[in-house]
């Protein structure tokens, strides 16, 4: 009640600022009334809808020499000043953007108290200039007496879960209820849903920012370099108020965002899918790459291995995997895990060699010797390992030749393959798996720091309730009056929705009907 | 069984019952009517079966994902849902009349792609794609997609309901002198290669041909009917277009498996290589263009004892809106989670998601438009008719029209 009260004085005072208006008061109202209009919120959806087609036609943030195989120069000069080539992030479409959310906020705080109004306001009986107005309504003569006919009424409602209150007055008795009053709050619901994602979308780009990483397997880096730097560090570096915390490159390049703390890219890999007979197709499945955090001291934090859709993220950071690439002027090592027969792979013991290089594997009692790396092998029918040519180097099915030794004496060689349909030949007892080959590939991230994703995010969930309670929710509203004329009882059922007009006219005819009956 | 043989019998099923629906409307049997809607749930039923069968088969062939990731698949589930939210429409109105509508819409899209174009290939997908929000996102934007196509089948008999009688020949015949010139403008500068810039003149023009109808609609009725006129032919013309590169690509050239037909849309008729068969499906379309306009009022008369008021056509099309929009809200939104989660963009502005954002401004526009005074009837009716075409633009425009970067675009 309290809140009908202060609402009460809120609609006092606009009524007392009424009287004396001075020059900008009058203005004021103007700008609001031009704010709160329905109309204007019409054109600039109709202004927004149109304009979005611009950018969708032409193609959006291309290089320059792009846009002149594709225009004439006069052309893409003229577009360049409208900021055609960058549109959804010119001045003027942020601005339509701003004019519509201001136009949603000042039609909301216009209307909003109204509707509490509504909402907090109790039924009140109506006479008969208000039963005049209503939408339903119908005179039911009742056999039985008022006592019964008032029973038989309060009963049709209450079995469909209306609430009854009862007004005695002289006319006689009068029963009132009303149900989903809180659907009128589904329309402000959608609204402020609309200036949430736009508060969150304005948070995200002050204080937040979008920028890549290439890490190589085995680094580590405590920087990643910006797309869009954080608007917020922008301006308070050009008013000199603080030091953006942005490091300038010297050459000109891109600037870097330090993280202050580390990534490190323990691993990075590519499953393919399989063909029915088992081996890799060349399709990627999944990419994923296992980083780990270290903080300002090296000290290691936590690791995870990311994937497209399973990201990382760190104090509001967040490492998305996005690509990947060769280091051909890097050599990799040949990665196997060697164990006994019969044992579980965890049982096993990793070593890592560099090409061409040989390492001694105490537990085996044997030397290894890696003679070669290549990224696509199968093993035909007759156990020979064939290889093949992939696209960009991809490690679709790598195979390693290795050599091995016993003291400096060569045992035998054999060739293992990441898949393998056969068996590679090893004729002691122990088994050498593929584990990787480490080193060579680095993962491209996309890193991004996002702090106002949980505003939108609210926004997003507001707007999926809100239109539901708007659409589907009705305010209903019921009255009954039982009088006596001369000697008759006389039912009056009144009522009125403020949607879905031809639903409530069946709820109406049925309960009708049945207090008839 | 295979689900591909359930979707022809549900093909076969919503042909029966387009022919029954019609007939309908034509003879004024009530037993006709009684026999569509029963076709109707049985080719349904197949069809439901059929989706599930295909989710089955895709976990045998242990890729394991839901049948909706492709052009074909969405087609089909778009199928789906839009038989779905006729028969609920069929049933709350007790209205058979919008059957004769919108069977011919499922039974076109489904022929146009079913055999061939999905019993190809399961195909895996690439990881971006491994995703339940894409999951919830298609889902969600096709049935909302469905509920539009149905309010604008509805908004197609208000219209024509609407119209006290044609357009003038005279303005007819402008209508297909500008369809004429129009083309030959943008043939002429799609090889001066000037293309994009034939797209934005053509598009300010249509557009400001749209907010004439909808500021001056109620007024200028013979324009109005001429909007009729086109989106009916458009949507007939677009299904027929289609059907005939079902026809020409899968049943007569067999198309190499597991290749895409999106590729291949339209390459039998608007986009063949021979210039005479552009121009004769051109032909074709402006003699369609004809044919509806100058038989509209014919139509009216057949539909008239079956229509419902006008007053009630505008309640099914509001009320299909405030099913779809909430849907292509979610929609939108499950995209844009998704996003995020995938590169950590919520929103991208690439041309998909800034069509179904334009789409979804454009049916906020129908809402809205209650609260402005004097709009009302024709007007929203035509908003809501430019909003479907646009649902059809982010659908297959993006894709043939400007170069999408969205899955489908991307993938094949
Ligand atoms: C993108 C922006 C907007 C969205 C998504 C949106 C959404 C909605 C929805 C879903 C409804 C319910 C419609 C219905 O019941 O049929 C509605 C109603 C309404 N909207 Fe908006 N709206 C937007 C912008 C605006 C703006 C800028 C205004 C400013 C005047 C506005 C004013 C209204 C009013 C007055 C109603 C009717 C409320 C009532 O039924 O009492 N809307 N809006």
């Amino acid at each position: 009640m309290l809140i009908y009260q202060t609402v009460e004085l809120f609609f006092a005072r606009e009524g007392a600022l009424e009287k004396n208006k001075g020059v900008v008061d009058v203005v004021a109202e103007k700008v609001w009334k031009f704010f709160s209009s329905v109309k204007l919120a019409v054109v600039l959806l109709i202004i927004l809808a149109i304009v979005s087609i611009i950018g969708t036609v032409i193609q959006q943030n291309e290089a320059p020499e792009k846009y002149l195989q594709e225009y004439s120069q006069a052309t893409v000069q003229l577009f360049e000043v409208l900021g055609l080539f960058d549109m959804y992030h010119t001045w003027w479409f942020v601005l339509f953007l701003v004019l519509l959310t201001t136009n949603l906020t000042v039609c909301t705080l216009e209307r909003f108290p109204h509707t509490l109004k509504i909402i907090m306001a109790p039924l009140k009986p109506v006479d008969d200039e208000g039963l005049k107005a209503l939408p339903f309504k119908r005179e039911i003569a009742f056999k039985g007496g008022a006592d019964k006919a008032e029973v038989r009424a309060v009963n049709a409602l209450s079995a469909r879960r209306y609430r009854v209150v009862e007004a005695r007055g002289a006319g006689g008795a009068q029963f009132m209820t009303q149900k989903g009053v809180y659907s009128r709050l589904g329309v402000y619901i959608t609204h402020s849903s609309i200036i949430l994602i736009f508060v969150g979308a304005l948070i995200g780009s002050f204080f937040g920012f979008k920028a890549f990483l290439n890490l190589p397997e085995g680094r580590a880096t405590d920087v990643v370099y910006l797309r869009n730097e954080p608007m917020w560090d922008r301006m308070m570096a050009a008013l000199g108020i603080a030091e953006s915390p942005v490091i300038p490159d010297p050459q000109g390049g891109v600037p870097a965002m330090p993280l202050g703390f580390y990534v490190y890219c323990d691993n990075f890999d590519v499953d393919y899918y399989v063909n029915p007979a088992g081996m890799p197709t060349g399709m990627p499945s999944e990419y994923h790459s296992t980083l780990s955090v270290y903080d300002k001291n090296k000290q290691k934090i936590f690791d995870k291995r990311i994937r497209v859709n399973d990201p990382l993220t760190y104090r509001g950071v967040t490492f998305y995997q996005a690509s990947y690439g060769a280091m051909p002027e890097v050599r990799g090592k040949v990665v196997l895990n060697i164990r006994p027969k019969n044992e579980p792979l965890s049982a096993g013991e990793t070593v890592a060699i560099d090409p061409g290089g040989a390492v001694y594997v105490a537990s085996i009692d044997r030397t290894i010797k890696a003679l070669g790396f290549a990224p696509y092998g199968v093993r035909d029918e007759t156990g020979k390992v064939v290889l093949y040519q992939s696209e960009n180097n991809e490690f679709i099915n790598p195979a390693v030749q290795l050599e091995i030794y016993k003291g400096k004496k060569p045992v035998y060689k054999t060739e293992i393959l990441k898949i393998d349909q056969g068996q590679p030949y090893l004729p002691e007892d122990y088994v050498i798996k593929y584990a990787g080959f480490w080193g060579a590939r680095y993962t491209g991230l996309q890193v991004t720091k996002d702090p106002g994703v949980w505003v939108v995010y609210t926004g997003f969930i507001l707007l999926c309730i809100g239109p539901l309670i708007a659409f589907f929710g009705s305010h209903k509203k019921f009255w009954v009056r039982v009088q006596d004329r001369k000697g008759h009882t006389v039912i009056t059922l009144a009522g009125s929705a403020n949607r879905n007009r031809i639903g409530f006219e069946r709820e109406f005819n049925t309960i009708a009907d049945e207090i008839a009956k | 069984m295979k689900s591909s043989l359930l979707i022809n019998i549900a093909t076969l099923s919503y042909l029966a019952a387009m022919v029954l629906y019609i007939s309908y409307v034509a003879f004024r049997k009530k037993g006709l009517g009684l026999a569509a809607s029963g076709v109707t749930y049985f080719g349904f039923g197949v069809q439901t079966i059929a989706l599930f069968l295909r989710w089955r088969e895709s976990y045998q062939m242990d890729i394991g994902r839901v049948p909706l990731s492709n052009l074909y698949e969405s087609l089909i589930f778009y199928t789906w849902s839009t038989v779905l939210i006729y028969i609920v429409v069929e049933y709350k109105y007790k209205a058979r009349v919008f059957g004769a509508f919108v069977m011919p819409v499922a039974f076109l899209a489904l022929a146009f792609i079913n055999v061939a174009g999905i019993s190809a290939d399961i195909t895996p997908l690439v990881p971006a794609l491994k995703s339940n929000w894409l999951f919830y996102h298609v889902l969600v934007s096709f049935l909302g997609y469905a509920a539009f196509g149905v309010a604008f089948a509805v908004s197609m008999v208000y219209l024509l309901m609407d119209a006290k009688e044609k357009a003038p020949t005279a303005h007819m015949l402008y209508g297909m002198g500008a369809m004429v010139v129009l083309a030959l403008i943008g043939n002429y500068m799609a090889s001066a290669g000037q293309k994009t810039v034939f797209w934005l003149g053509l598009g300010a023009l249509v557009l400001a041909w749209f907010i004439y109808l909808i500021v001056a609609g109620a007024k200028n009725k013979s324009q109005v009917f001429l909007f009729w006129s086109l989106c009916v032919t458009m949507a007939i013309a677009l299904l027929a277009g289609m059907g005939i590169d079902f026809l020409y690509l899968v049943a007569f050239e067999h198309l190499a498996e597991g290749e895409s037909l999106k590729k291949h849309l339209f390459e039998a008729t608007f986009l063949n290589p021979s210039l005479f068969v552009v121009l004769l499906s051109w032909a074709a379309v402006l003699a369609l263009f004809w044919l509806i306009w100058s038989k509209a009022m014919r139509l009216q008369e057949i539909l008239k004892p079956y229509s419902p008021a006008q007053d009630q056509l505008d309640d099914v099309t509001y009320r299909m809106i405030a099913i779809g929009w909430p849907l292509l809200t979610g929609g939108i939104i499950t995209g844009a989670v998704w996003a995020n989660s995938a590169w950590g963009t919520y929103w991208g502005w690439d041309p998909k998601e800034t069509w179904s954002l334009i789409t979804w401004f454009i049916y906020a526009i129908y809402l809205h438009s209650r609260y402005v005074r004097g709009w009302k009837g024709t007007q929203m009716i035509v908003i809501s008719a430019v909003g479907f075409l646009a649902v059809i633009f982010t659908y297959l425009g993006v894709n043939l029209v400007l170069s999408g970067l969205h899955s489908y675009g991307g993938m094949n």
